[in-house]
């Protein structure tokens, strides 16, 4: 179960140069402080590493020379690496933070700005919650990165060079046995280190398992416990939770034996320098001091190679994440503005469908050569029972997809060849459910532009005849929306989606009309605001009211995804074909407010 | 903490021996600088380098030991934590599967998960690395401060008079630091909620081309995201170099005020070497001493809200006793049925007074418009709600009173909305049976007229249908939900309207070669189109959660009510379709 989920989860490799190159793209306008706080680094060490050797100075030269004013000068200079040092350190990290995120929050914008580009065919086979992952979660494990200090694996390493020159310097022969068991300790941490890798790996894949298996039962909860499937389902999820258990066994086992060794090393180097150097003091070559920052040098020395395989797991996680950022990022936008993209003025308003032909899945057209004209200021009611293509066709007209074949004119200009934004701007597209955003009524109705004045919104709801129960609102125009406008009702939701057009003012108005059934009062609000949305304007129109086609000028009927009839009510009704049965269907049954086939099929698509 | 001490002890041995290990090594470790000073003390006085050697050997070998043992009690320590994690994962997933569907209803699948996934983390970090170190920190102050006394006290104090220095930054930053960590999570939170919304809402972004308006927004609450990261940065970037800085004042006023006393003759450089290698020891648990408290308040935090799942008791679970073997002899009955669903939403209606009876072999059918609550009548059955009042009889027992686990196998339910899991089709199919034949399966795949795009399929029933079988069309989905109900042969069936996706001619091909099933099954059929239920034995129409109709076909058409509308209006769409 869920391998393809899993899989996502493995994605990318640590250090993947072409992700560490994506990634610096994002860096790269912060690169100024970026490179300062590389640059503390060294300043960084150099004061940590001063502190030993004053410690030699102090005990070889002061106290042992009984130096009082001596002793006080190194010390006073020791202080100095100390604050220097705490400074530094705090410079570093927060200059890397400051750099991390502000490219973090460039990179979330990157992908939310992407993201609002994509087509909807992108949204109808991608979950919600996948898209809020990327942006959220895949981009905190990126700043994990930052702040575990990975980016400082290169510093920590030339730390290490520097340690081994210094204790060079300060004794040849001491720093060879003192240093002698790295070799043989190198091998044994490498070995440990691969060990924990491949296990590293193993417990990801797993962990992805789980997860995976964990989120499909709960979904699927129903199924497991209508088969009364429970203790199979609980079987298979121990088996995994077992699997990934025994790989963290092994890996927190070979996690114990790198640090421990590690740790002894360190002990085991001390006990060597101790033995030759203490031969070496007795033998006057070096003092004690030396010893002392010998032993602080050793000290010093391996906290770095404690804290790799950390950073290396760190590190592997992070690339994952960013691989599948990119992927995001990569998606194409399929639907934007042409490099020309032309705005036709003066807008007329017509509308032309030509021979257009649209396919959602290759070999089964939705629509099949639609041809109509619609004139600026025409009302047209779009007909056809479900699955006939009516939705698909309004769909089309402001590009929320693009057609297979023929073309779609909108004031005489291809839709293809228009600019995108402008486009939506004139052609005002109400979808069947009315969604509304958590936030306030306002921000609701102007889709949160702050620069729409309130007297507009006012007016706009107003004439929707939505004013009285705003204003009936303990905080008006102020009033909270919940999530998906949870606390309106159908009615009033329609009231709210209709003010909003009224706001935005399209010259087109193409509408899906809700069929939700209201109570009679709120149906004739929404029927008399409906004739004052589409007053002064180009309407097409999927009619569920029997008032709408009554007024349209002009009936389009649609069926299988052909244009069948066209003509008005009366001559339509008189021709006793497909209209005068949908009549008889759809409309002439309203005030029974019974179900009809086309709204029971709705709600189960 | 009752049910995480259970736990706890469980491991009990892990965590003692682990604990003694500990012990072992913080001993060792702390031996090692008392013989550094020995050694130095030798060398200072020049000589003899047989004793010098003598302490390194000393020295070498506790590193070695010491290193054995660590390692040994890490592993074990670690590993504890992970057997806990282990125990707690399989009894949260236990415990998740008896929880009823209201339970789900009120959760979003993506919060639970990460719920699941963190605070299961968190409680295995504050097992394993969390006992650790609270067990190392002690030790470790404890020893190297003895130690430290009987060297010399008045050095000792000295070397720790910077302490509560330290404890009080470390006391001060945690609790900002935590404030500042709680705004930082809420105002990612808010971010979420924004895209979350943002992206359900893309028809009307887009509708009205407020794409860039949206970033914008965007942008502003990513702005104070940011901000209130830096913050914390800003203050987590202070405390470690602070710590790290005062420990290193430590070495500097031992050597100081160590120097000067050496000076004076009343103190050897060897004292000051192992006061440096105590402080040396110290700086760790020091360093740890805030992250530590950290991780045992998080991993409360989280078992806490582990526990209000693992408390949450089941509503529908087994009354006992119960009975365990069962067999439908007479059939069922709702009498006198009501509900109320305690939260109005996700299209659970309220029913009120349903009352009908079903005899084995026989066949209802439910009609109504959406809404009407014909799906609830029919979740009342396996139990997926529990009536209000009244009651589901099965040969006149409440089925309340019978096993869960038996009712259920005794029904194949097939919902309305296909869930498949992402394994292969066959799997799928086969789910509700320990093993089933390849008869059996082709069997139910020909009566669901599944087997025409099996034979399409690239790997035929291998064909793994991705999550929640995204390569299947709704019409497939739905013909393989069917499949899978057939595939267990239950005496009682219940279809809810599980073939709105299939088309009319493929529905009534299907109907066609159920009927010879249904025959000897108990069968309750919800359906928005009236050919599904025209031949059944008793048809109710639902509205607004009531029976406003019943009899057979005949005697609803010639009533002449609403049925007789409904059937109107299908022939006519029939007709529709034929054109």
């Amino acid at each position: 179960m869920a391998q393809a989920i899993a899989q996502e989860e493995l994605l990318g490799k640590a250090y993947d140069f072409r992700l560490i190159r994506r990634l610096w793209q994002f860096i790269r306008p912060y690169k100024r402080l970026f490179l300062i706080s590389m640059l503390v680094l060294p300043l960084q060490q150099a004061f940590g590493l001063a502190q030993p050797y004053l410690m030699k100075i102090g005990i070889d030269q002061y106290i042992a020379g009984k130096d009082l004013w001596g002793l006080q000068t190194v010390m006073l200079l020791f202080l100095g690496a100390l604050i220097g040092e705490t400074v530094a350190i705090f410079a570093q990290y927060y200059l890397s933070m400051v750099v991390a995120q502000r490219c973090l929050a460039d990179l979330r914008v990157a992908i939310f700005s992407h993201v609002q580009k994509l087509p909807m065919s992108y949204f109808d086979r991608n979950p919600v919650g996948r898209l809020v992952t990327r942006m959220t979660t895949d981009v905190d494990v990126l700043q994990e990165m930052f702040s575990s200090g990975v980016m400082t694996l290169v510093a920590d390493f030339t730390m290490v060079i520097w340690i081994v020159g210094i204790m060079f310097y300060l004794d040849v022969e001491l720093a060879l046995v003192s240093l002698g068991l790295i070799p043989p300790m190198a091998f044994a941490i490498n070995f440990f280190r691969v060990k924990a890798r491949q296990t590293y790996r193993l417990i990801r894949e797993r962990i992805a398992r789980i997860n995976a298996y964990l989120g499909e039962a709960i979904s699927g909860m129903s199924v497991i416990q209508l088969f009364a499937r429970e203790e199979k389902t609980f079987h298979e999820f121990e088996v995994l939770n077992a699997d990934h258990r025994d790989a963290y066994h092994l890996s927190n086992l070979y996690e114990a034996a790198l640090y421990s060794m590690v740790e002894a090393a360190g002990a085991v180097s001390v006990g060597l320098l101790l033995w030759y150097g203490g031969g070496e003091v007795l033998q006057g070559i070096i003092g004690i001091g030396t010893l002392v920052a010998f032993k602080e040098y050793i000290h010093r020395f391996f906290v770095p190679l404690r804290e790799f395989s950390q950073k290396y797991a760190v590190m592997q996680s992070a690339m994952a994440s960013a691989e599948r950022i990119f992927q995001l990022l990569d998606t194409p936008v399929d639907i934007q503005s042409p490099r020309n993209a032309q705005v036709p003025k003066p807008f007329r308003g017509e509308v032309v469908f030509d021979d257009v032909w649209f396919h959602y899945q290759s070999g089964d057209p939705v629509l099949k050569g639609v041809s109509f004209r619609i004139e600026p200021g025409e009302k047209v009611a779009l007909v056809g029972a479900t699955g006939s293509g009516k939705t698909t066709t309004i769909k089309l007209l402001n590009r929320f997809y693009d057609i297979g074949q023929g073309s779609i004119k909108v004031s005489g200009l291809d839709v293809r060849q228009w600019d995108l934004r402008a486009l939506r701007q004139h052609v005002g597209v109400v979808l069947q459910d009315v969604f509304l955003f958590a936030g306030d009524v306002r921000a609701n109705l102007a889709l949160g532009d702050p620069s729409i004045p309130l007297e507009r919104i006012e007016r706009a709801a107003q004439l929707a005849n939505a004013d009285s129960f705003i204003c009936a609102l303990s905080d008006g125009y102020h009033g909270h929306v919940r999530e998906r406008g949870s606390n309106f009702s159908a009615g009033q939701r329609q009231l709210l989606s209709l003010a909003r057009v009224l706001v935005y003012q399209p010259e087109i108005l193409v509408m899906d009309e809700a069929t939700s059934s209201v109570d009679t009062e709120t149906e004739a609000l929404i029927q008399d605001a409906l004739e004052k949305v589409m007053r002064n304007r180009t309407c097409l129109l999927i009619a569920h009211r029997l008032s709408t086609i009554r007024n349209a000028d002009r009936i389009i009927v649609l069926h299988h995804g052909e244009v069948r009839e066209v003509g008005s009510h009366a001559q339509l009704m008189e021709k006793k074909g497909i209209y005068h049965r949908l009549y008889q269907l759809q409309y002439e049954r309203e005030q029974l407010k019974f179900a009809t086939p086309e709204t029971a099929l709705k709600v189960n698509a | 903490m009752g049910r995480l001490s259970r736990y706890i002890w469980r491991y009990w041995r892990s965590y003692l021996v682990g604990g003694l290990c500990l012990l072992g090594t913080a001993t060792l470790v702390m031996w090692i600088p008392w013989w550094i000073r020995e050694a130095v003390r030798v060398i200072e006085h020049g000589g003899p380098m047989r004793d010098v050697t003598y302490y390194a050997v000393l020295i070498i070998a506790a590193a070695v030991v010491q290193g054995v043992v660590r390692a040994y009690s890490r592993a074990l320590i670690f590993n504890a934590g992970r057997t806990v994690e282990y125990d707690l994962r399989n009894d949260l997933f236990a415990h998740l599967q008896k929880l009823p569907l209201s339970f789900y209803h009120n959760q979003r699948t993506g919060d639970l998960m990460s719920r699941v996934i963190n605070d299961i983390s968190a409680v295995r970090i504050m097992l394993g690395p969390g006992v650790l170190n609270f067990v190392n920190a002690p030790l470790y102050y404890v020893y190297a401060v003895a130690l430290m006394l009987s060297m010399d006290v008045r050095m000792t104090l000295a070397a720790l008079a910077p302490f509560p220095l330290l404890m009080y930054v470390a006391a001060k930053f945690r609790g900002r630091i935590m404030k500042s960590s709680l705004q930082v999570q809420q105002q990612m939170s808010v971010l979420s909620s924004h895209v979350q919304e943002n992206l359900s809402g893309m028809h009307v972004v887009k509708a009205y081309a407020q794409e860039q308006f949206q970033a914008q927004q965007f942008i502003g609450l990513n702005k104070d995201y940011e901000v209130k990261s830096l913050e914390m940065a800003k203050m987590r970037g202070i405390v470690n170099p602070i710590m790290q800085g005062i420990n290193g004042l430590t070495v500097l006023i031992v050597i100081w005020y160590g120097g000067v006393r050496v000076m004076r003759g009343d103190l050897l450089v060897a004292d000051i070497v192992a006061f440096i290698a105590y402080l040396n020891v110290l700086a760790w648990p020091t360093a740890a001493f805030g992250w530590m408290l950290s991780l045992v308040e998080r991993g409360r935090a989280a078992m806490r809200r582990l526990e209000e799942i693992l408390e949450t008791t089941p509503a529908i679970a087994n009354e006992p006793p119960p009975q365990i073997t069962f067999s439908l002899k007479q059939g069922i009955e709702f009498r006198d049925v009501s509900f109320t669903h305690e939260r109005q939403r996700n299209g659970h209606a309220t029913l009120e007074g349903i009352d009908f009876k079903l005899p084995v072999g026989r066949s209802v059918g439910l009609v109504g418009r959406v809404g009407s609550g014909k799906s609830t009548v029919a979740q009342l059955v396996p139990r997926l709600f529990d009536v209000s009042t009244g009651a589901v009889l099965m040969d006149g027992q409440d089925i309340r009173k019978l096993s869960l686990h038996e009712l259920r196998k005794m029904i194949g339910y097939v919902p309305q909305e296909p869930f498949l899991f992402s394994t292969s089709l066959k799997n799928n199919l086969a789910f509700g049976r320990d093993a089933c034949s390849m008869e059996e399966v082709a069997r139910a795949v020909q009566i669901a007229k599944l087997d025409r795009d099996v034979e399409i399929f690239s790997h035929g029933l291998d064909t793994i249908v991705g999550e929640r079988g995204v390569t299947l069309s709704g019409g497939q989905k739905q013909r393989a939900t069917l499949a899978r109900a057939l595939i267990m042969d239950p005496p009682v069936l219940i279809l809810d309207d599980c073939l709105s996706s299939v088309d009319a001619q493929t529905e009534a091909e299907i109907l066609h070669e159920l009927r010879a099933i249904l025959k000897n099954k108990t069968c309750l059929i919800i359906s928005h189109r009236i050919s599904a239920v025209k031949e059944v034995d008793e048809i109710l129409v639902l509205d607004e959660g009531q029976i406003i109709e019943r009899g057979n076909h005949d005697q609803l058409v010639r009533l002449g009510g609403v049925y007789a509308e409904l059937y109107q209006q299908q022939r006519l769409s029939e007709e529709l379709e034929q054109i």
